[in-house]
This record gives C-alpha cells, structure tokens and sequence, in this order.
C-alpha cells in the first residue's frame, strides 16, 4: 500500500492504494467514477482513456502510483457542470454513439487529438490518428464526422 | 419433406389503427434521449453496480477442446487468502439446479420446421452450469471460485487443479458431420442434431435434367463472434429475508433472462428480479442465458454475500456466444434465357458444443432463394455439435450466409452463361407485381421494390463511372473491383410485446420489455408515442429493463423491437383515449360520446371544456370516480403479432487492391435499404453503418481460429481477432428506402440488420471482380486477408510464366 495524491477532475484526492491499482481500478472502485470504462484489460480497445496531464491515456495500463501528483481529466470532468464540452455536443448532434460504451474514450482521445491540431482536422487524419479506439455500433462513420465537427469549433475561436 | 407455405396473415390490420394519426416526430432525425447521460460517464452498465460487501467469483475453465473430468480438488484451494467458496458441476447437481433451456428450436408458424434425423425430436445436449461429465470446448467454466477481491478469486482459481482425460476432438464443420467423429453427445449416435428437407424433389431434379445452364459452388461462412465491448458481467444478490434473487446483468431481454434462471434454480420467477440497464452492445450475443449469470446468484445463497463476475476480453472471445459457420453447396438451374429454373441447397450449420438456438440455420433456409423468383428448390438444412463454443443468432442471423450463396451463385452464373451480372438479376428478381409473393419454401415476402433499389443503388454508386475509374487505379498500378449484391432478409422474432401507458403529472412513460443495446429505443418509442397521443417527444419517458417493473416482453432480437412496439403503442393508444375520455365524462357528469380527442387535447362543446393529458390527471385525482376508472390514467395492452416482415436492399461496394502487397482498401461504399416506416433515419442510417462494419469485417478480418492440430482457439484478443477499426474503413453512402409494410400499422420493417446481411457478398464480389485480370474467376475463403489475395495472385502469376 501506498499514499497517493493526484487531482482528478480539478479535486485533490489523496488515498492509500495497493502497489498493483491501475488508474481506471482507482477511478472507478475507489472515487465512483464509472464513465471510465474497461472493454478489455490489455490497452487494445480504449474504452479505458482519460486525460493525464493533457495527455490521453489508457488507464487500464497505468498503475494509479504512476499517475501521482498528475491532473487526471475523465468524461465525467469534460462538461464545465452548465455546459457540455464541445465534443460532447458534437457526438450527440452527429449520432456518433449508440451503445455509449466506447464513447467516453472515444472523446477523451478525440479531445487530445484535437487540441494537439490547432487547426480543424480532415477527415483521414482522424480515422488514422484514431485507430486505437475500437467501436463496435457505428462503423466510425459518425463518430469521424463528429470529432471533425468538433474540431472546426474548437479552433473556429 | 415438409414446408411452412402460409399465405400473408393481415393480423390485425394495420393501417386504420393509426388512421388520423398526424406524424410529428416520427420521420424526424430527432436526437437521441439516450445520450446524454452516456456522454457524460453517467450510464449504467452492469459493471457501474455494486453492493456491499460483495464477493467476486472467477471461474475455472477447461484448457482442453474435450476432456473428461475425473476430479477436482478443491481442499488446497478453499484455504487460500480470502476464499469464500468453491463449487463445481457435482455441487450444482447436489443442489438439484437444471439445464438451462435455451428453448432454441424457431417455433412460430412462419418458422422453418427443423427435426432431427429421419423426422425424430432435436437433440439439443444439457446445457447446466457447470458440468459434471466432461468439458466439450476449450474454455467451458468447470469450476467456480469465490472470494473476496476479484484478485483474491483468479490467484486461487488459477491454483485450482482438475484432472482431466483428455478425449478426441472436433472443431471443423464438416469434420464433425462425418461418421466417424469423435461423438460430443453420447446420446447421439453422431454428431448430426437436425437434418431437415424441403422443397419438391422430384420437380427441382427434373428442371435441373432439362436446364441449359447449371452453376454450382460450395462455400464456408467462416465463424466469428459479436464482440460487444462491454464484458459480459453480473452482479448475483439472494435476499434471505424475502427468499429471492436479484441480478444485475446487460442481456437482450430482461423477462427472458428471470424466466429461464427461475427455471434453472428451480424456483418461482417472481422470486426473481432482473435489472439490465445500459448495455454495451450485444448484436445478438448477449439474446442467451450465460452460464455465470446463474451461477452468481447461486453462489450469493451458497455463501450469503452479493456475487459478481466481469469477463476479461479473452473470456469474452472464448465464451461469448459465436456466430455464422455455415457450410453451404448451392446449385442454380437457368434455362436458355437466364430464367432460373431451380436451385438446390445443401446447409450444414456448426452449433458448437451444446445447442443454443437453431435460429441462423432456420432464418437463412426460409431464404435461400433470396430476392429472386425460383419457383422450385430442394433444400437440406442439417446442424452439427463440435467441440467449439455454442453458436447464436448473429447480427441478421442466418442472412449473410444464404445471401452469400445466391448472390456469389449468380455472380458466376453471369460468367459461365455470358450475360451481364445486372441483367441477369433484373430478368429473375421478385417483382412489386408479385406481392406478396411466397418463395419456393414457402416465405412470404410482404412489399418491396427489388428493382427500384437497384436502380437507385448504381446511381448512388455511380456504376456508370467504374470503367473510367477501373482505367485509372490500373493507371496508378492498382486493381480496381466492384461488388455488387441485392438481399432480402426477415424480420420475424418473439412474437408476443406488452406495453403499458401510464399518464403522469407532466408525462407519459412508457413501459415496455424490449432491451436495446445502442438501438435509440427510448427515442423512437417516444417518436412513435408522440405522435399517438399528440404530445411533445420530449414528454415522453420510456422505462425498460428491470423486471420488477416490466412484467412480459420479447427483449431485442431479429429486427422485432420497433415493428412489435409501435404496433402494441398503437393498440394502447386507442385504448388510453377511450379510459381518457371516459374519466373526463365521469368528473363533467357527460356523456362520453360528447368528448373528443382533437390535438392533444380532450374537448366536451357544450361545457366549453379542452384539458390536455395531464390537466385531466389532475382532474381525476381530484374526483370521485366510479371503481372502474380509479387508479389513474393508465392502460396496459397485449399485443400477439406472427407475421414477418421481410427487409430488403441493394448495396455495391468499390475495391482497390496493390498486386503486389495483396493490400485491400475499400473506396467507395454505396447501399439502399428499404426498412419499411423509417420513425428516426438518423438512427437508421446509424445502424447500417455499424451492420456494414461488421458484415465487411467479417469478409475481410474477422475469424474465430481454431488450430486444427491442437483445438485451441487461437483468437482470443484484440491483437488476433481483426476487428474493424478506423482506418480500414471508408465512410458509407447510405440511402433509405421506405416500401410500407401492410402488415402493421406504421408499415414498418426493420432497419437494424441491412447492413450485415449483403457486406459478406459484396466483398467477395468485388475481390473477384478486381483479381479477374489476373486470376480469372476465383473465390478467395473468408476472411479474404492480403496474404490470401496475395498468394492467389502470385500464383497466378506463376501459372501465366509457366503457361508462356
């Protein structure tokens, strides 16, 4: 067991955990966060990914020791409690979910690949930058669009 | 021989039930109620719930694709950090559990009739818990652990040892119908569980005598599983106080999984409760009882602590309910004119260790014919056990693989004769004329413009622009392929629905017993109950799922859920405004006949009176009513609905493949589907993008693999299965059609399957269509990888240098 600190979702949270917790374990056993989904254990599918310190993560392979002191952002910290992030908007409005488990990580990748872009993305740059998220619903045609969508608003500023 | 002839049944007709009925939202791409607290990490899946003070269970499974078990120790085990519990099949049997009863044998009147061999009963293997003979495929659960952490479970029931006999095994489809197959079932005298013929034989044999043309083929469809990305899991809790279950697990039917547990525990269904939220897709696979669902509960009154069981992905791939394996020989008879004449079909469907449901081989005999007028056919539908896990129905179960058959069977047929690949298609297509129109077997396809989908598909596709693009790839030193396939499916499943209506203070929920799993249920269902009752969509709620609250319902499966639910809400509907209107004529002290429904409002003249719904709930809770109309606002309605319906489409598909690496790309991707009614085409369209996937992905990477030397499925992860993923697919021009059905009051058909069922014809279309130059005809089996493509060509190559 040991002591650790990190902020998730803008919280300070600091609990002692066994040497072998993974950081999607933590986030959903321990702080209740269950949109972090796990579909497969060995970072294959992404239904895991969260944001740490900016980056997107699969959170079923990182020991929850090795996020300490980071800034851990999951789908339940994307929306600012009033508004939805825009790449919340964007999957609603272009149908880009059905199931919704893949989806929060789905989004978190999205959102790290278009904040890497400061530019709106093309259509090939995300089916290639995305394949290490896997759905099963949608065929990835509507989450393209969507992503695509929400990248031309993120940068539209 | 028999058949299952019927002709259309107009039960209960249909149209005049919603006669009057303004369409608002249905027809509109409305967004989606579901997603919102899916977007924000506030689903529920079964994993989200837990309880206190639970126990994890991991289970023990076999290594060996048969073996039996001679003993299993269980005392080492039991004394390890944090064990509650360890059972095994000899403990089930103890406790006097049952088989579960998959009730798998298609049983509606518009069903193929499948029968054992020489016309006897289906055997259909005991399908229990755990066993207690003999394991039949790698990975059956043969023993549970229970412990504290779910850690604390797999350490001791990977230090758990089982003494096997290793036994003779058979994993191949046909390999496991000869007669000298290593036997999976004792009972059995081979492996051979259904062996069925339609059709007239004496009639298909003599127009083959007297045909000009013959084509035949033989063909695997090779097995492949759902893959929903949510691990099956459960949560089991045995309540000591009321003597009752409760379990939390994703299915496709709530009511069907508390009936068949009640019946494997042995007790009363009411002592069961089941809660199935959110689900993380299913496709078909999650439609049948598992066994670890049972076996948590049992566990919970075994130890007396909630139990629950996550798959990893690799249990997943091992023990999902898999889909297809379909061996099928096909032969077309066609006159001089390319008419065709007759076709023989001989289907040979893997069922893996235990029959789970006949459903695939059943689907696909009523259409093997597919879109095309064959007044004759003589078909043989046998199923065979294997030591493989249990196939179920798949994404439009039984479809794809007979729609492979005769599409690639005319393809060729195209060739051998010399005639185009289209024109020989429009000449023996089912026309609208012919509608209903009732297939060689006996199928009754309801509507549809088999033609018009053709017709509309090639423009969508621009077929008339292949040539000049074929020139081009050649150009870049790239082979250019084009696919074509039309397809007719059914849409037939459980047949009883019940809803119930409820009108609230500020609105109407709905309470109904399918269970989508991504289908936008709670959208289309209040589209469809909008319009109905002449509210808003957004005062529309829908409950589903927990069986305390749900009493009866067929679950999702077969394209059922709309079709079953509209038609229930449209019965409902009438009936809550007739209770309606006879609650505003008690509190006015009126005649009922004086009050009318107009625009969602209940109008009496004389009294000048107008309430909408919920104003006349208020009313009545504020009234002194006669005993039969207390209790609210509400009315609850049974629905019994047989006949099928019978989607149908056209879908092309442009390929471009290096000669030289065997790579593939898909460029272009073009389908019209008529669905019948289409309630939200934004949902629709969605469905066909990920039916598409699944159907392309099976053609091209996906396969379950057996090693044929050792049995071990060698699949069992996503760095060995090749799912569709992002960059392997192109985007998807979809077009709707919307042929009403009459055989339901909004016309509907289904939307959820179109997609699958012609992606595995089209490929292979569209892979010997580009390979033609080179190889000549040829078919590649699937999954048709770049290796397999690339060794056909350098072959061919090499036949061509040898040649000269």
């Amino acid at each position: 067991m040991s002591m650790v600190g990190l902020e998730v979702n803008g919280r300070l949270v600091s609990k002692d955990v066994p040497d072998n917790m993974l950081l999607a374990e933590f986030l959903r056993d321990s702080l209740g966060l269950t949109g972090t989904h796990v579909g497969c254990d060995t970072t294959q599918c992404g239904c895991c990914i969260v944001l740490v310190d900016g980056v997107s993560v699969k959170s079923c392979t990182v020991l929850v020791a090795n996020a300490k002191d980071s800034r851990v952002v999951t789908v339940e910290g994307l929306s600012d409690g009033v508004h939805l992030h825009p790449i919340q908007e964007a999957f609603i409005e272009h149908h880009a979910l059905q199931c919704g488990f893949c989806t929060p990580g789905m989004m978190m990748s999205a959102v790290d690949l278009i904040n890497r872009h400061a530019r709106v993305l093309t259509p090939e740059e995300v089916r290639s930058e995305m394949e290490g998220n896997l759905c099963r619903c949608t065929g990835y045609h509507n989450i393209v669009k969507a992503i695509v969508a929400a990248s031309e608003k993120m940068h539209a500023r | 021989m028999n058949d299952i002839s019927h002709g259309l049944q107009l039960e209960p007709r249909p149209a005049d039930l919603i006669d009057g009925v303004t369409l608002k939202a249905v027809g509109q791409p409305l967004a989606r109620k579901e997603d919102l607290r899916l977007v924000t990490g506030q689903g529920r899946f079964t994993d989200d719930f837990n309880l206190p003070n639970q126990s994890w269970a991991w289970m023990v499974r076999s290594p060996y694709p048969h073996a039996r078990i001679l003993q299993i120790d269980k005392e080492p085990v039991s004394a390890m950090p944090g064990v509650l519990g360890v059972f095994t099949g000899q403990d089930c049997l103890a406790d006097g559990l049952n088989a579960i009863d998959h009730s798998p044998v298609p049983s509606t009147k518009f069903d193929v009739r499948l029968r054992g061999p020489s016309d006897t009963p289906v055997f259909l293997g005991r399908h229990f818990l755990l066993p207690t003979d003999k394991a039949r495929h790698v990975g059956e659960a043969v023993a549970m652990v229970v412990a504290k952490t779910r850690e604390q479970a797999r350490q001791a029931a990977q230090a758990l040892l089982v003494d096997y006999e290793e036994l003779p095994w058979v994993a191949d489809t046909q390999k496991a119908a000869a007669s000298d197959a290593p036997l999976v079932w004792e009972d059995l005298p081979n492996n051979m569980l259904v062996d069925s013929s339609f059709g007239d034989e004496q009639a298909t044999h003599a127009a083959f005598e007297k045909a000009a043309h013959v084509v035949s083929m033989k063909t695997h469809i090779n097995r492949v599983t759902g893959v929903p990305l949510e691990p099956r899991a459960a949560l089991g809790n045995f309540d000591s106080t009321t003597q009752s279950y409760s379990l939390y697990a994703g299915s496709g039917g709530a009511v069907r999984q508390k009936k068949e547990l009640a019946q494997v525990l042995g007790i009363d269904p009411e002592k069961v409760r089941v809660l199935s939220y959110d689900v993380g897709g299913n496709f078909g696979t999650r439609n049948r009882v598992f066994v670890e669902f049972g076996l948590v509960m049992w566990a919970s009154k075994k130890i007396g602590l909630p139990v629950k069981y996550r798959a990893d992905r690799t249990e997943a791939f091992l023990t999902d309910y898999q889909g297809r394996d379909l061996v099928t020989e096909v032969s077309l008879a066609i006159d001089a004119n390319g008419k065709f004449l007759a076709m023989r079909a001989n289907n040979l469907s893997n069922v893996g260790f235990c029959c789970v449901s006949l459903s695939p081989l059943s689907k696909g005999s009523g259409l093997v014919t597919g879109s095309y007028d064959i007044p004759l056919l003589l078909l043989r539908s046998r199923a065979v056990f294997s030591n493989t896990m249990a196939t179920q129905a798949y994404r439009s179960s039984g479809r794809p693989e007979v729609t492979f058959a005769i599409e690639r069977l005319i393809d060729k047929a195209a060739r051998q004769i010399g005639i185009d690949r289209l024109d020989l298609r429009r000449k023996n297509l089912v026309k609208p004329s012919q509608m209903p129109y009732t297939n060689a077997i006996g199928s009754t396809y309801d509507s549809g413009e088999y033609e018009i989908n053709m017709d509309k598909a090639l423009l969508l596709a621009d077929w008339q622009g292949v040539e000049k693009r074929r020139a081009q790839a050649k150009a870049r030193g790239k082979l250019l392929g084009v696919g074509f396939a039309n397809y007719v499916e059914s849409s037939i499943g459980f047949p009883k629905e019940r809803v119930d209506l409820i009108v609230r203070e500020k609105h109407i929920e709905v309470v109904i017993g399918t269970q989508p799993a991504g289908q936008g249920h709670e959208t289309s269902f209040s589209q469809v109950t909008a319009d109905l009752l002449e509210v808003s969509f957004e005062q529309v709620f829908i409950t589903m799922g927990d069986t305390d609250i749900v009493s009866a319902g067929g679950g999702t499966h077969s394209g059922r859920s709309l079709r079953h639910a509209s038609t229930a809400l449209a019965y409902a509907a009438i009936d809550l405004k007739v209770r309606a209107k006879n609650i505003l004529a008690a509190v006015l002290g009126v005649l009922v006949d004086e009050i009318e429904f107009e625009r969602g409002l209940f109008v009496h003249g004389p009294s000048k009176t107008q309430v909408d719904w919920f104003e006349l709930l208020r009313l009545a809770q504020r009234s002194e009513l006669p005993a039969d109309l207390q209790g609210g606002i509400q009315v609850r309605r049974d629905n019994e609905m047989h006949t099928p319906v019978f989607p149908n489409g056209t879908c092309i598909c442009e390929i471009e493949i290096d000669p030289q690496t065997g790579a593939l790309a898909i460029l272009n991707y073009a389908t019209v589907d008529d669905v019948g009614r289409c309630i939200n085409p934004m949902i629709v369209h969605g469905q066909t993008h990920g039916g598409i996937a699944q159907g392309v992905g099976q053609a091209l990477w996906e396969q379950c693999f057996i090693d044929a030397s050792s049995g071990q499925p060698l699949s069992c992860s996503f760095m060995d299965y090749a799912m569709p993923r992002f960059d392997n697919l192109p985007s998807f021009k979809t077009e709707i059609a919307q042929v009403l059905s009459p055989t339901n009051p909004f016309g509907i058909k289904a939307g959820g399957e179109g997609g699958t069922t012609p992606a595995l014809a089209v490929i292979a279309s569209a892979v010997e269509d580009a390979l033609m130059p080179i190889c000549g005809p040829i078919e590649i089996p699937m999954p048709i990888t770049p290796v397999k493509i690339w060794t056909a060509l350098d072959a061919a190559r090499k036949n061509k240098e040898v040649l000269l």
